[in-house]
């Protein structure tokens, strides 16, 4: 028996194995292997001065990189907090027994499918301040009353950049939170109608509550997702217009392969790293205090 | 009769809500149709027209013929396939192995699989160029392979946990008193019984890949080798924006993410949700 359990214990390492090594070999070491060249001033080939902390304590003491985390922080917050708000309602109104529901359904789900690199193009388009279909829907609609170059402006281009992620990242919730809608038992809703309790009431007291768990965590990951986001950034504005969008995605980018600074570029991003880690933290620390 | 008229009001705003998004997620899509059918001379008007004088599919012939796209394509099926077969390989093994068995270190290994996800990738980026330099495969899809890999196989071994875990033991104990190794249980009984989970994972894998920009943008500069992503954003930067060509690579290029969700989209979506929810 008791030959059998160590056995099967082993068994449990041989499976894993080969993912714990891969892991190991290709995240692992390569964070570590970052963390180094944080330390130094390199351009990875032949020059390796060692600078000890200087990058770190240059992003403490430059207004520069807070700046750019609190642009990503201001970015992130959009972006999430329109993905759950537009992501949890439209699954709220597809559980209700309507006609046309699969139709809708499939037409709501389609931003998830276009890659982002797809997604970027097309709002690019969408928002030419000649040619674009938003300016010419706005003007028509008297919302506005000249064009507006989206983009370029450092006013709206942070809002217009977030609009198009939006767009890409809401399905995604609205997906989880059906799920999470079906695990609601029925009988809930049928005991409050008899209580007395209009639809607004057994939202705030039932489908609200029923679905925390699954938002929390959605909300846990978007969160971390929107702020290291690069790719729809990257392609709409390249962190223009005078740095409004540089998310510290694209700082530590443009300082990598533009700038040819990889250990200040490694340096930020170890940074980015605890900030992930701390957003995460807060969230954990939160749900953890609401059980 | 006072409730049927609030059911009434009830279902109105439900169908208004539903037809503001609705239309929200088709204009851009139909924009991107009109452009892609559009000649050249017909893309530059104001007000922009929806229905062009003339239809024409020059632009999706244009994508093919001025264009490696049909490098770019066979590349991206390429890399994104090995990638998600080695990926799908090793993280049912781990899969199984953190479910079935208990051993030392598991639950840091589990909480290692999601941390994975709190980090930024882009801190990968400047290690993964230097390492994959050392090593000579900077510019080749091994490379390539390897990050995808790094991606996905964290979240599939945790998606597939949860799968197996859905899979009764008493399966397994019947299979080892029939004299069943425990390899060959995986193999032949739990893992046909979790081909939803198996679908719904390699389909995540296929998406990740797919859509991957940033690394493929910096680890490959050989044109021949470049996926489809980075070919379609480097169209943004030529002086003049040729709109439909890129409205057409564009549409083409998420084809397969809507054949694969279309054929498979009951697995996915509840394999993408069985392990949250539950």
């Amino acid at each position: 028996m008791n030959g059998n359990l160590t056995r099967s214990r082993w068994s449990g390492y041989w499976f894993i194995l080969p993912s714990a090594i891969m892991l190991i070999a290709l995240i692992v070491y390569p964070l570590i292997y970052g963390a180094y060249i944080s330390f130094f001033d390199t351009n990875l080939t032949n020059r390796w001065d060692f600078v000890g902390f200087k990058y770190y304590i240059e992003a403490f003491s430059t207004p520069e990189f807070i700046g750019k985390v609190y642009t990503t922080l201001k970015f992130t917050a959009i972006v999430v907090a329109g993905n759950m708000v537009i992501g949890t309602l439209l699954a709220v109104v597809l559980n209700t027994k309507i006609k046309g529901r699969g139709f809708f359904r499939a037409i709501l789900i389609f931003p998830w499918l276009f890659p982002e690199v797809v997604v970027a193009l097309l709002w690019k388009w969408l928002y030419d301040p000649m040619y674009g279909l938003f300016n010419h829907i706005l003007l028509k609609l008297h919302l506005i009353s000249e064009p507006i170059s989206w983009l370029a402006d450092p006013k709206v281009a942070l809002i217009a950049v977030a609009i198009a992620c939006i767009w890409k990242g809401y399905p995604l919730i609205m997906v989880l939170a059906s799920a999470g809608l079906q695990s609601i038992p029925k009988e809930l809703y049928e005991a409050a109608e008899l209580d007395g309790s209009n639809k607004l009431q057994s939202f705030r007291h039932i489908t609200l509550p029923g679905l925390k768990p699954v938002l929390l965590v959605a909300l846990i990951l978007e969160t971390v997702w929107w702020f290291k986001h690069f790719t729809i950034i990257w392609l709409l504005t390249a962190g223009g217009p005078v740095d409004t969008t540089s998310v510290v995605s694209i700082d530590i980018y443009q300082r990598a392969f533009e700038d040819f600074q990889f250990g200040r570029a490694a340096a930020f991003s170890v940074l980015v790293l605890f900030v992930c880690l701390f957003i995460s933290f807060i969230y954990r620390k939160v749900m953890a205090d609401e059980q | 009769m006072s409730s049927r008229n609030t059911k009434n009001i009830n279902r109105l705003m439900i169908y208004i809500v539903l037809f503001v998004f609705s239309m929200f997620v088709i204009i851009p899509v139909l924009w991107m149709l009109s452009t892609a059918v559009k000649p050249m001379t017909e893309v530059f008007t104001t007000p922009p027209k929806w229905i062009p004088n003339e239809i024409t599919w020059e632009a999706f012939v244009r994508m093919w013929t001025d264009y490696p796209f049909v490098y770019y394509f066979i590349n991206s099926f390429l890399v994104v396939s090995v990638a998600t077969v080695i990926s799908l390989l090793f993280s049912a093994l781990a899969g199984f192995g953190a479910s079935r068995f208990s051993f030392r270190g598991k639950g840091s290994f589990l909480i290692f699989l999601l941390l994975t996800q709190m980090f930024p990738s882009i801190m990968l980026l400047i290690p993964f160029y230097k390492i994959f330099g050392t090593l000579g495969i900077v510019n080749t899809h091994i490379g390539l392979i390897l990050t995808y890999i790094t991606f996905t196989l964290p979240l599939c071994s945790w998606m597939l946990m949860g799968y197996f875990n859905s899979i009764p033991k008493e399966i397994d104990d019947a299979a080892a008193i029939d004299g069943c190794g425990k390899l060959r249980t995986f193999i032949q009984i739990v893992l046909p019984l979790s081909l939803p989970g198996v679908v719904a994972t390699a389909i995540y894998c296929f998406i990740v890949g797919w859509n991957e920009y940033m690394f493929a943008l910096v680890l490959i500069n050989d044109e021949a080798l470049k996926t489809v992503p980075v070919g379609i954003g480097e169209l943004i930067g030529e002086y003049k924006v040729m709109w439909p060509d890129l409205m057409a690579a564009s549409l083409v290029a998420t084809i397969p993410l809507l054949i694969v969700f279309l054929f498979l989209q009951k697995y996915f979506i509840s394999g993408l949700t069985g392990g949250s929810v539950k």
